[in-house]
């Protein structure tokens, strides 16, 4: 397992973990988000072949209600 | 048609509905649907699995002929708006972005400075930049100078539903403008929205006042109603003011004695 940090906290996933299987985990996979990890946005094309490692910041977001 | 030009985009309505403080994405949705809007604000959020019912795209892509304009809400400074308007990009397909810049939560005015940066950058990049800004002539003008698609000059503070409090900032920025004039919050009912169309503003961005209504649905529906109203009569040449009485009637004398 490695320690990342998802959406400012700390997470432990299996190494070797890519962004698709970190999505997968939380349900965010069947949902259309924004990636960014380490302060670039992952494009969805990306995803599956960007392998997370210790000490990442993973933000996922979505759209929510606002004026 | 009287289609409204922005950036490109020929819309029919000239209401934009913001996404915010419904009850529910149910209620949020049926008032999208009641009031016609073509276009709708929405802010970027981190996801939680826990409330998904927070995420809209789903919902909101639904609903055929709707462009999302996600906001910058939560930047503090240009740099943090323009990061969110690149993120937001993603997730919405669409290159408009509302700038909105507003450091302090006690009366959310727009920092003008911030403002006029983000929407400079961003507007080089080829988005189509809405920044909602205070009722300021000279900061629209250099705006429309930056290449922004529209100014959105606030009514009010956001969320006070004190209404088009800034009328006469307003009417400047409009004789000014080369760029469409949008009121952007502070709008409480509609008639206050049809003020705003009649005095020339393009259109208005509603969120509180139809999401904390009684009735959302109802509401939205009563506002394109007064956005519309407002916008024929702005076209069809509102009479002008007198200070005298100008009598609708003869007033030669024919019951008198002759």
């Amino acid at each position: 397992m490695i320690r990342i940090e998802l959406n400012g906290q700390p997470r432990e996933i299996p190494d070797g973990s890519s962004i698709t299987d970190l999505l997968a985990i939380d349900g965010a996979d069947r949902r259309q988000v924004a990636v960014v990890v380490n302060e670039l946005v992952i494009r969805p094309d990306d995803r599956s072949a960007h392998i997370l490692r210790k000490g990442d910041q993973v933000d996922v977001l979505v759209f929510a209600g606002g004026g | 048609m009287d289609l409204f030009q922005l950036g490109g985009y020929g819309l029919s309505s000239r209401l934009i509905l913001g996404t915010g403080k419904f009850s529910s994405t149910r209620a949020m949705i049926d008032a999208v649907r009641s009031s016609g809007t073509q276009l709708v604000t929405v802010a970027l959020r981190r996801f939680n699995r826990d409330q998904a019912e927070d995420d809209l795209f789903g919902p909101l892509s639904e609903i055929k002929g709707l462009t999302l304009m996600p906001n910058t809400s939560g930047a503090a400074t240009a740099k943090e708006a323009v990061r969110a308007a690149h993120i937001s990009r993603e997730l919405s397909g669409s290159l408009f972005v509302k700038v909105e810049i507003h450091p302090n939560p006690l009366h959310l005015m727009p920092d003008p400075i911030e403002t006029y940066e983000a929407s400079r950058v961003l507007a080089s990049e080829g988005f189509l930049v809405m920044p909602y800004i205070p009722a300021d002539p000279v900061l629209a003008k250099r705006l429309e100078d930056v290449g922004c698609a529209s100014v959105m000059p606030l009514g009010s503070a956001i969320g006070s539903g004190q209404g088009l409090s800034t009328a006469g900032m307003v009417s400047i920025i409009i004789r000014e403008s080369g760029i469409p004039v949008i009121i952007d919050a502070g709008l409480r009912s509609p008639s206050e929205a049809c003020a705003a169309m009649e005095m020339g503003c393009d259109a208005v961005l509603v969120n509180s006042a139809v999401a904390v209504a009684r009735d959302p649905a109802a509401m939205a529906g009563a506002f394109a109603r007064a956005v519309d109203a407002g916008r024929q009569a702005r076209i069809a040449g509102i009479m002008p003011k007198s200070g005298t009485a100008v009598a609708t009637s003869p007033l030669t004398s024919f019951l008198g004695t002759p």
